[in-house]
């Protein structure tokens, strides 16, 4: 990794500079929050944003995707090819950057998923440091800080940012978009202060120790039934969630039933019909059951397996859930053993 | 052989057969893969006596329809409740609200019931008396669903209506939750299947495609209850469309 700084006010040119070869996507404001868009202008890029609707996973794994058109007639597949438009990613938080590495473990594995790893080598990725907000638990997992995983990463350090750059390409288009400069022992001083300021500035606590021995211990806890009477089984947390990979596959024909589409779409744990099988019978049947599931499975089965939990504490689904069950909520019930 | 398909309409406003006459672009691939025998809206002649597939909408409000349900279901292999009247007694069932005598009487003066409406009955939908097949909500109905139901009935396929309520849409289109600007939304609690058209176009829903069965109504009271509306808000938004449901219960 190497270093350089680049003044605020060179952003722009960067943007735009990046603009002249890529599809550039950002944060931008939309009705009171922001999401994820293709930036128009380098004006529309809302670096100082809280969080976005929608995670970036989005763009690598959309809610809704044709994998392939077939004929119905004859069976054929006519068209399955992949996405391969060349993208930026500008403006994703320790959180969002680090959640694409969860995702790669699962789409990019032993058999990789073609129409995600063709999204994923297409696109570079801008990460920008942040502050957090009350909804914010990333220091819980390690997550507020990332190492690797993006092109270029920017750290605010007043007027400049203090620029991370992690591949040949990110170094190139640095070179070639922004003058910037080197760093100074200053300039790392000014780093180190506002990390400090950074990793002070949580208010969520959430005691995270022996998560996994709890989950097994309390497996018959009450907690369940109280987090499931509480469920509305709606699978928001799952639409937010930027470490949510679930989906279904379903077939859609043209009206003139001729030809149709594969298609993918996002798919939730939380749904009544997710482990239910051919037959009726449901392996999940209740809310409660459900819920458990998403906790266990996020905060211990994919950590057995892969050595981190399947959270990055970025506050969304603490958002998107309007009875407040949420992973520093679910995490205190185990803790505490109750349900507040 | 393309099955031989007829659209008819009870107690409604023909307003769902209006939006199949929206499919501008699909209509004429549609009328590719059926054969169309009649349609209410839009046809002079009368309805045959055979036919497989009858697509119904509207509430039954009166013993005639009640007679007319009962000969199509004979008759058709396959009924399709079409829109929120044939779904969930939809507007019509709003007569359900007060006693049915003294809403004729409001609407057509007194002692007019036995006059305007011979065989007057509690507007229900049509699974209260008959098996349906497929089911597309919705006042009115949305085009791509009623599009893909056709499709399963065309293969063979199960009904497959959505039993999850509307919020993982509204997530998906990335609409701000009304909840988080002090407004009320059905969607909490109504079905799925809509892509959560009217809160995209940042209006609340309105529950008109029913209840979800997979609703947690207790939670939902709660969380409006919490959220500063009155306690009655719940059922008293879902009695736009939904009334039908108290009085069966």
């Amino acid at each position: 990794m190497f270093f350089r700084i680049i003044p605020k006010r060179e952003i722009p040119e960067l943007v735009r500079g990046l603009a002249s070869q890529f599809h550039v996507i950002g944060p931008v404001a939309k009705d009171g929050s922001f999401v994820y868009a293709p930036l128009s202008a380098p004006a529309e890029l809302r670096l100082d944003y809280d969080t976005t609707l929608l995670p970036a996973k989005e763009w690598f794994f959309p809610s809704s995707e044709t994998l392939m058109r077939f004929t119905v007639a004859d069976n054929v597949v006519i068209d399955d090819s992949v996405d391969e438009t060349k993208r930026v990613l500008f403006g994703l938080h320790p959180c969002d950057v680090n959640s694409l590495l969860l995702m790669d473990n699962v789409f990019l594995g032993d058999n990789p998923d073609p129409y995600y790893k063709a999204r994923r080598d297409n696109t570079l990725i801008v990460g920008v440091s942040c502050m957090p907000n009350e909804h914010c638990f990333c220091n819980a997992w390690g997550t507020d800080e990332t190492h690797w995983g993006f092109d270029i990463f920017l750290s605010d350090i007043g007027e400049d940012y203090y620029a991370s750059i992690r591949s040949v390409m990110g170094a190139e288009l640095v070179d070639r978009y922004v003058a910037g400069r080197p760093i100074t022992d200053d300039d790392t001083a000014a780093f180190q202060r506002r990390t400090a300021e950074f990793k002070a500035a949580f208010t969520n606590d959430v005691d995270t120790s022996q998560l996994p021995v709890l989950l097994d211990a309390k497996f018959d806890s009450d907690i369940w039934e109280k987090l499931g009477e509480k469920c509305l089984a709606c699978g928001a947390c799952s639409m937010v969630c930027p470490t949510c990979y679930c989906f279904d596959v379903h077939d859609v024909l043209e009206a003139d039933q001729l030809t149709g589409c594969r298609v993918r779409t996002w798919d939730s744990c939380q749904f009544k019909e997710f482990a239910e099988v051919a037959h009726g019978h449901n392996f999940r049947d209740t809310r409660a059951s459900r819920v458990k599931y998403r906790y266990y499975h996020k905060q211990w089965g994919y950590l057995s397996k892969f050595e981190r939990v399947l959270c990055v504490g970025c506050g969304r689904c603490t958002r998107a859930c309007k009875a407040q069950i949420n992973p520093p909520r679910v995490v205190r019930a185990l803790q505490t053993g109750l349900v507040d | 052989m393309a099955p031989r398909v007829v659209v008819l309409s009870l107690a409604s406003d023909f307003g769902c057969q209006v939006q199949l006459s929206n499919m501008t672009d699909e209509i004429l691939d549609v009328l590719g893969v059926i054969d169309l025998g009649y349609w209410q809206l839009a046809s002079s002649g009368h309805m045959p006596t055979e036919y497989d597939v009858a697509i119904i909408e509207g509430a039954v409000t009166t013993d005639e329809h009640l007679e007319l349900l009962r000969d199509v279901r004979q008759t058709a292999a396959v009924v399709i409740a079409m829109g929120a009247c044939a779904n969930t007694g939809g507007i019509p069932g709003l007569a359900n609200l007060v006693d049915l005598d003294e809403r004729y009487t409001v609407v057509y003066g007194s002692g007019s019931a036995l006059k305007v409406a011979p065989g007057k009955r509690a507007p229900m939908p049509l699974d209260e008396f008959i098996h349906v097949d497929y089911h597309v909500p919705g006042c009115p109905i949305d085009t791509s669903e009623f599009l893909r139901v056709l499709s399963h009935v065309l293969l063979g396929m199960k009904d497959r209506v959505p039993n999850l309520t509307m919020c993982a849409s509204c997530k998906l289109n990335q609409t701000v939750c009304f909840f988080d600007r002090g407004q009320l939304c059905l969607g909490l609690v109504t079905r799925a299947g809509c892509g959560a058209r009217c809160p995209s176009l940042n209006r609340p829903c309105t529950g008109c495609r029913g209840v979800a069965p997979d609703a947690n109504l207790e939670s939902a009271r709660t969380i409006i209850v919490a959220a500063g509306h009155r306690a009655d808000a719940l059922e008293n938004g879902l009695r736009i469309y939904n009334t039908s449901q108290e009085v069966r219960g």
